[in-house]
């Protein structure tokens, strides 16, 4: 049961990183990326070649760095065309890295994949507790980042970026340098994702193309929705929700007889949808909505305008 | 105050106590002798199709050991399957919840080489034994502990095959159409070699990625410079595709199949008109279909006589030789009764297919030469199957035809 939880620590740790770099890009700047899953994958492979000649350790900041330098090109390519056409670049690129990961097998391995990843701390534990020690670092990295993406969403820099999303002329007529926060923002979602293609790695420690399917892009965007977009508390609730209906969904067969796997299997992806579909009915700004300050919060006389 | 209607909250309340007594009240009420025993099998994605059969035989033949008396001095097989959803990362999740939760003994099923590769470190970490019905050379490749046992022939043993088929059907010039997957691209090699060997001769070898809006260029790239045969080595939605692009270009060249995408347990029949299929061969490892074990397996599926069940009786197997080499080993202790799974499989010994009667050989101290219904189940040190016969078939009028079985 332990490992099992461990496991899903994990896993919600891995969704919560893309979830929360996808929500400085998207919740906080209004950069929609559904590339996202190019960025994860990047960050895995990078950290499994890496990892046996470096460390892991190198390795991972290798990752986040490559991700990180790579949204910086793809904020810039997109500077020429119209916010919207970011979204057309980023699957394009999510495509390419898929199809380069799957081809060029004298690097990547191909459809066969890498397996036998270095785990972190794997030396200074016994094998049982190699499971704990991983969960026990994917928290502290979600931690790190989490108290480091809050930072700098309350900093200037976070209600500079809200302002573009929000409303970019205006921000720019008050002299914000628009494209460059845009890039920043973009390039630090980069990086985060690269270090969750980091975690995948360690976790699974075999990684082939056909782990890093669409799926990945679309959980981001449901955590996000979910948690309420810009908000980096709604997302972590967000992301562990998602997660919790998944696999929670697994036990209904083990209580319940009268429903069998390939029911389920349809019950679980559904009730994930209607899940949603309800959300968005009943509280479309999520279930821990980003706190919106309002004119009258600084002005409690003022009445009527917002 | 009494809300009448079912909120959010309430179904996620209501979800999240089902799973908790899903937890909490499973383990106590089960008897404390049940053996769980665990399965990972596709319900969902693209290989959703083979989940139900494969499902269906391991449950009927569970049933049987059971109502027969079960194991290890009358206790019951307990078996709890997973959807891998056709995705490693929900495989793991799956072999994950099992090994721990359920706390099996085997993890079987496992249809499709990326999900046995994916849950191949956390089994073998476990020390618990892991049953495939994949192909990949690489799930019994390096240290396995001999804790994984192939339930299905290895990529490597199609090649040389699909090169006596169009050996056979007097194709020399050939050209290779293969889908990128770990299943796939271990046959390519192997098939060069036994087709120089057979003085034949492999023009190009085009490869394409799966889940592509379109084939044409690459049906065009290989069909273009008319070889006398292509083997496409394909799973079944890309070959459903490649063969109308194929169809509709009026290509002549013969088209040689794997039964993974030509046949697929009937489902390329249902997916294509019978214009598109007619004159496809297609190989594929297949039960030893005129064995009476095999013909006591359809029946036992409820199928008409003849049945091709590809998959099915794999997991039936599994269970079946899980069964044997427990009650061989005295013990449900994964480690030691792998141990006598060869024990149990190999020649020499008693042929037997009946698994009660085999259990009770087994009980009374006789070696046994268990043959199952997927395959004679016999393995070498590295736990592949041996003795895999291929059946190659020909499809016309929208029917498959048997043309003629390999070894």
């Amino acid at each position: 049961m332990i490992a099992y939880l461990t496991t899903l620590i994990v896993l919600v740790a891995i969704s919560a990183l893309v979830g929360l770099a996808l929500n400085v890009q998207w919740g906080a700047a209004g950069l929609v990326n559904f590339g996202v899953v190019g960025f994860v994958a990047l960050g895995a492979y990078t950290t499994a070649l890496l990892a046996p000649p470096l460390g892991w350790f190198p390795a991972m900041i290798a990752a986040a760095a490559l991700c990180a330098l790579i949204s910086t090109v793809l904020a810039f390519l997109s500077i020429r065309l119209e916010e919207n056409y970011l979204a057309i670049v980023t699957i394009g690129f999510g495509e390419v890295v898929r199809i380069l990961l799957l081809n060029e097998s004298w690097l990547t391995g191909g459809a066969v994949g890498i397996a036998d990843i270095p785990r972190p701390f794997v030396n200074l534990v016994s094998q049982q507790h190699n499971d704990l020690v991983l969960a026990a670092f994917a928290l502290a990295l979600v931690a790190g980042v989490f108290t480091l993406l809050e930072t700098l969403v309350r900093s200037p820099f976070g209600r500079a970026l809200r302002a573009v999303r929000d409303d970019s002329t205006v921000a720019a007529a008050l002299g914000k340098p628009v494209l460059l926060l845009r890039v920043k923002a973009f390039a630090t979602g980069g990086a985060v994702m690269g270090l969750a293609g980091a975690l995948h790695a360690f976790y699974l420690t075999y990684i082939d193309p056909s782990q890093f399917t669409s799926i990945i892009t679309a959980y981001a965007f449901m955590a996000v929705i979910a948690g309420g977009r810009g908000s980096n508390f709604g997302l972590l609730f967000g992301a562990g929700t998602i997660m919790a209906l998944l696999e929670a969904t697994r036990f209904l067969k083990d209580a319940f007889a009268v429903i069998d796997g390939t029911q389920l299997a349809a019950l679980r992806l559904g009730l994930i949808g209607l899940g949603i579909v309800l959300l968005l009915i009943l509280r479309p700004q999520g279930l821990l909505p980003e706190p919106q300050r309002k004119v009258r919060d600084f002005f409690p006389d003022h009445e009527g305008s917002s | 105050m009494m809300d009448s209607t079912i909120n959010r909250r309430h179904l996620l309340a209501g979800l999240g106590a089902a799973s908790l007594a899903g937890l909490a009240g499973k383990p106590a009420l089960a008897q404390a002798a049940e053996i769980p025993i665990g399965m990972v099998l596709p319900f969902s994605g693209a290989t959703g199709p083979y989940g139900p059969d494969m499902k269906k035989a391991a449950d009927l033949v569970v049933k049987i050991i059971n109502d027969g008396g079960g194991i290890l001095g009358g206790r019951k097989l307990h078996l709890y399957i997973e959807d891998s959803e056709t995705n490693p990362t929900v495989g793991v999740t799956a072999t994950r919840k099992l090994l721990d939760v359920n706390k099996v003994e085997l993890v079987g099923g496992f249809w499709g080489s990326p999900i046995a590769l994916a849950a191949k470190p956390l089994i073998l970490a476990a020390n618990k034994v892991e049953m495939v019905s994949a192909s990949a050379n690489g799930i019994t490749d390096g240290d396995t502990k001999g804790l994984i046992y192939r339930f299905q022939a290895k990529s490597s043993q199609w090649g040389p095959v699909g090169a006596k088929v169009m050996t056979s059907l007097k194709l020399k010039k050939v050209t290779v159409l293969a889908q990128q997957n770990p299943f796939v691209i271990s046959m390519i090699e192997p098939f060069k070699a036994e087709m120089a060997r057979l003085g034949g001769q492999v023009m190009d070898v085009i490869q394409y990625n799966p889940d592509q809006a379109s084939y044409r260029a690459e049906v065009e790239k290989a069909f273009g410079p008319e070889p006398d045969g292509v083997f496409c080595l394909s799973l079944l939605t890309d070959f459903v595709a490649i063969s109308k692009e194929v169809y509709r270009g009026g290509f002549k060249s013969k088209v040689l199949g794997l039964g993974t995408g030509a046949d697929a347990d009937g489902a390329y029949l249902k997916s294509v008109t019978p214009e598109v299929a007619e004159g496809i061969h297609h190989l594929q490892p297949a039960p030893p279909m005129d064995s009476a074990a095999y013909k006591k397996f359809v029946k036992l599926m409820g199928a008409p006589e003849g049945t091709a069940f590809l998959f099915a009786g794999n997991t039936h197997d599994q269970v079946c030789v899980t069964a044997l080499a427990m009650e061989h080993a005295k013990t449900q202790e994964a480690a030691v009764w792998v141990k006598s799974i060869r024990e149990v499989c190999n020649p020499p010994g008693e042929e037997v297919d009946d698994i009660l009667k085999a259990l009770e050989m087994v009980r009374a101290g006789k070696k046994i030469n268990f043959v199952g219904a997927g395959a004679t189940v016999d393995f070498d040190e590295r736990g592949d199957q041996l003795n895999r016969s291929f059946l190659h078939q020909v499809i016309e009028n929208g029917k498959n035809k048997i043309v003629e079985v390999l070894t």
